[in-house]
């Protein structure tokens, strides 16, 4: 495996140079992020200087933990993040699947219509969606983060796009072997589409983990921030002096799930990058 | 039993008309095969006996029961398709379970019969294996496993060895060939491949472009086609057909005369007159070298040795191109010009457009014997 990657640059030094010139450049800042948590705040008040976390402390994440709201703000990115997955995942596959198989009035109006959602803006919609929340009276609730990022339309494309891909001569195989509707997506398309599931996901779930702007606009309660909005809102107008170890911590700290996800599912993530780009 | 008969059957997509009010009576334990040129609709009416193709028009019955509008799971069929269709994430006894729990069977019920299919069709090592980690070969004994393990009361094969290479290929077609007297069961069977078509059917329904030509045993159609298309369709190489006008009408048949010389051809004459065109068909195994001046005059082109044949390709006095199969000591060469002979009791006779005239009791003695 390992093999297999490295090879294509092994002959070629000047692209091997290049691509430890721009990992170092990505890496830097990381290290220096990490290093920064990892000294105490009255130390970086004098200097943030060097790569070295001396001297050293764990005082910055021991405070994430006891004193802030950090890790209220993980479980509520956590809670969105995973509803908005799971849900996605179940509406992009129900809705791929009537669009690749099944025939109903207007599909194919329906679908145009589904990919015209691709085009629009999230800024165009935000006023209006905002608006449409407080008539409900929904803000503040995890119903209201999770709800308007599940209709995405670039997983209904998805799943629609591997549906069709799948050979109709296995639904075939499997109506006469006396398989409802339902049987045939949950026992032979379902499981055939685990790899486009986990793509999507995962995509899914990073862009809720990584979403800012309407967390930022709907969720106004501390107690209801995401991590992402809770980390902006420790950006007091000292706290770059005053407490920078502390930012940095929580910023490691709040990145640590979408690392563990990028680690865990790395193949999974070029496969999704070139299944979007159309090869 | 499981008889299938078809009255009047049709099909349209849209406009166009693929399937054109077919009859067809298929009796029980009967292996009958539809075959014809590509887009003729045989995979259309065997999908619409599975119940996987809507019918636009008359009736398909099971056993006395109209199942058009039978869903295909209950209509007690079960099809090999052509690229086998095993669902790829499950093992190969997964595969031929799920039929069976999909209508509640006990699962020791389930797994006898697995293991019954398996021995009958020597895959037992191959059961806890997915499709992917077997060959083409394998694969279709575990879609046929498939199929038995369902005990269908008529088994639908979609030119099902299509796939494999030619070797494998003969080797199957005798599994199928067991197979059928081994089950008792009804099968209809779509090829392509006109050996498989004679060496399978019982019954063989030669179709063109949505209609039947006929539908007769191997014999029959060999040896009495109702058409032109037929007579080209069975039988390899293909029968000759050479354009000629009636010189005399005998009482052993027709005289035609050819642009390369007569042939005396035993067919009833039946409204047939002095100077009409007809059509003569002979097939190339029925050809021999004659005497100088006898019955045509064949134009050698190219000699094909195959040891124990020789194929011979030549043109007649109007360009028409002809086959000879003569036997591999045959002395002909490239070039040179030599008299074909044919008894007459060998040549079939059509009309000009196609239709065959009945050939003489004389020509047909003992064929059918065998
Ligand atoms: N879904 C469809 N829509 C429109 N026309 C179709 C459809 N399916 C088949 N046809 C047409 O119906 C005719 C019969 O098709 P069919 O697949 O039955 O042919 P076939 O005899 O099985 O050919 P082959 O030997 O190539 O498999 C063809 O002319 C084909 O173009
Ligand atoms: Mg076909």
């Amino acid at each position: 495996m390992e093999k297999r990657a490295i090879r294509p640059f092994s002959g070629d030094t000047v692209t091997l140079v290049l691509m430890i010139a721009l990992a170092a450049m990505w890496i830097l800042p990381t290290i220096w992020v990490i290093s920064l948590s990892l000294r105490p705040n009255m130390d970086l008040m004098r200097s943030t200087a060097g790569l070295l976390p001396i001297p050293f402390t764990l005082q910055n994440y021991i405070d994430i933990v006891s004193v802030s709201m950090t890790p209220r703000w993980l479980l509520n990115s956590a809670i969105v993040a995973i509803g908005t997955t799971v849900i996605t995942l179940i509406v992009a596959s129900l809705a791929g699947y009537a669009f690749a198989r099944i025939a109903f009035p207007f599909k194919r109006t329906l679908f145009v219509f589904i990919l015209c959602g691709l085009m629009i803006p999230e800024q165009t919609i935000i006023i209006p969606l905002h608006a449409m929340i407080t008539d409900w009276g929904m803000h503040n609730t995890h119903a209201a983060l999770i709800a308007p990022r599940v209709a995405m339309p670039v997983g209904v494309f998805l799943m629609t796009q591997f549906f069709r891909a799948i050979p109709l001569e296995l639904e075939e195989a499997a109506r006469l072997d006396n398989a409802s509707r339902l049987t045939v997506f949950r026992r032979i398309m379902l499981p055939l589409s685990i790899p486009a599931l986990t793509t999507l996901g995962i995509y899914t779930f990073l862009q809720a983990w990584n979403d800012f702007f309407w967390p930022l606009v709907s969720a106004t309660n501390s107690n209801m921030y995401t991590v992402t909005v809770g980390l902006s809102s420790l950006q007091g107008n000292f706290a770059q002096t005053e407490g920078l170890g502390f930012i940095m911590a929580s910023a490691v700290f709040a990145s640590l799930p979408v690392v563990i996800v990028y680690v865990i599912f790395q193949k999974y993530i070029v496969r999704g990058i070139a299944m979007t780009t159309g090869k | 039993m499981a008889s299938v008969r078809l009255r009047a059957v049709a099909k349209n997509y849209g406009a166009v008309r693929a399937i054109h009010e077919v009859n067809l009576d298929v009796e029980h334990r009967e292996f009958v095969v539809l075959v014809g040129p590509s887009g003729c609709g045989k995979s259309t009416l065997l999908r619409m006996i599975a119940g996987l193709e809507t019918i636009s028009g008359g009736e398909i019955t099971l056993d006395d029961q109209v199942i058009n509008d039978v869903p295909a799971g209950g209509r007690g069929v079960a099809m090999v398709f052509q690229n086998y269709a095993l669902y790829p994430h499950m093992t190969a006894a997964q595969n031929m379970a799920f039929g069976l729990e999909n209508i509640g069977m006990a699962r020791e019920e389930i797994n006898r019969r697995i293991a019954h299919a398996a021995s009958t069709l020597k895959i037992e090592e191959l059961l806890q294996r997915r499709p992917k980690a077997m060959s083409g070969g394998q694969r279709q004994r575990i879609a046929i496993g498939r199929a038995i393990v369902r005990d269908p009361k008529v088994f639908l094969f979609d030119e099902p060895l299509s796939n494999l290479d030619a070797a494998l290929r003969v080797q199957m077609r005798i599994e199928i060939a067991k197979l059928h007297q081994r089950l008792d069961a009804t099968m209809i069977y779509v090829t392509h491949d006109q050996v498989e078509a004679m060496t399978l059917a019982d019954k063989i329904v030669v179709l063109s472009a949505g209609r039947i030509e006929q539908v007769g045993t191997p014999l029959e159609l060999y040896h009495t086609p109702r058409n032109t298309f037929v007579a080209g369709f069975i039988g390899s190489p293909k029968m000759n057909i050479i354009d000629g006008k009636v010189a005399a009408i005998t009482p052993e048949g027709v005289d035609v005369e050819t642009p390369s010389g007569r042939l005396a051809i035993a067919a009833e004459p039946a409204g047939l007159a002095i100077g009409d065109s007809v059509r003569v068909g002979i097939r190339p195994e029925h050809m021999g070298v004659g005497k100088p001046g006898d019955g045509l005059a064949v134009v050698v082109e190219v000699v094909e040795r195959l040891g124990d044949e020789t194929m011979v390709y030549g043109t007649i006095g109007d360009g028409t191109s002809v086959v000879v199969k003569l036997d591999g000591t045959a002395r002909v060469r490239t070039g040179e010009t030599i008299p074909i002979s044919v008894a007459a009791t060998d040549g079939h006779l059509f009309t000009m457009d196609g239709e065959a005239l009945r050939r003489t009791p004389a020509a047909l003695e003992g064929l059918f014997d065998v």
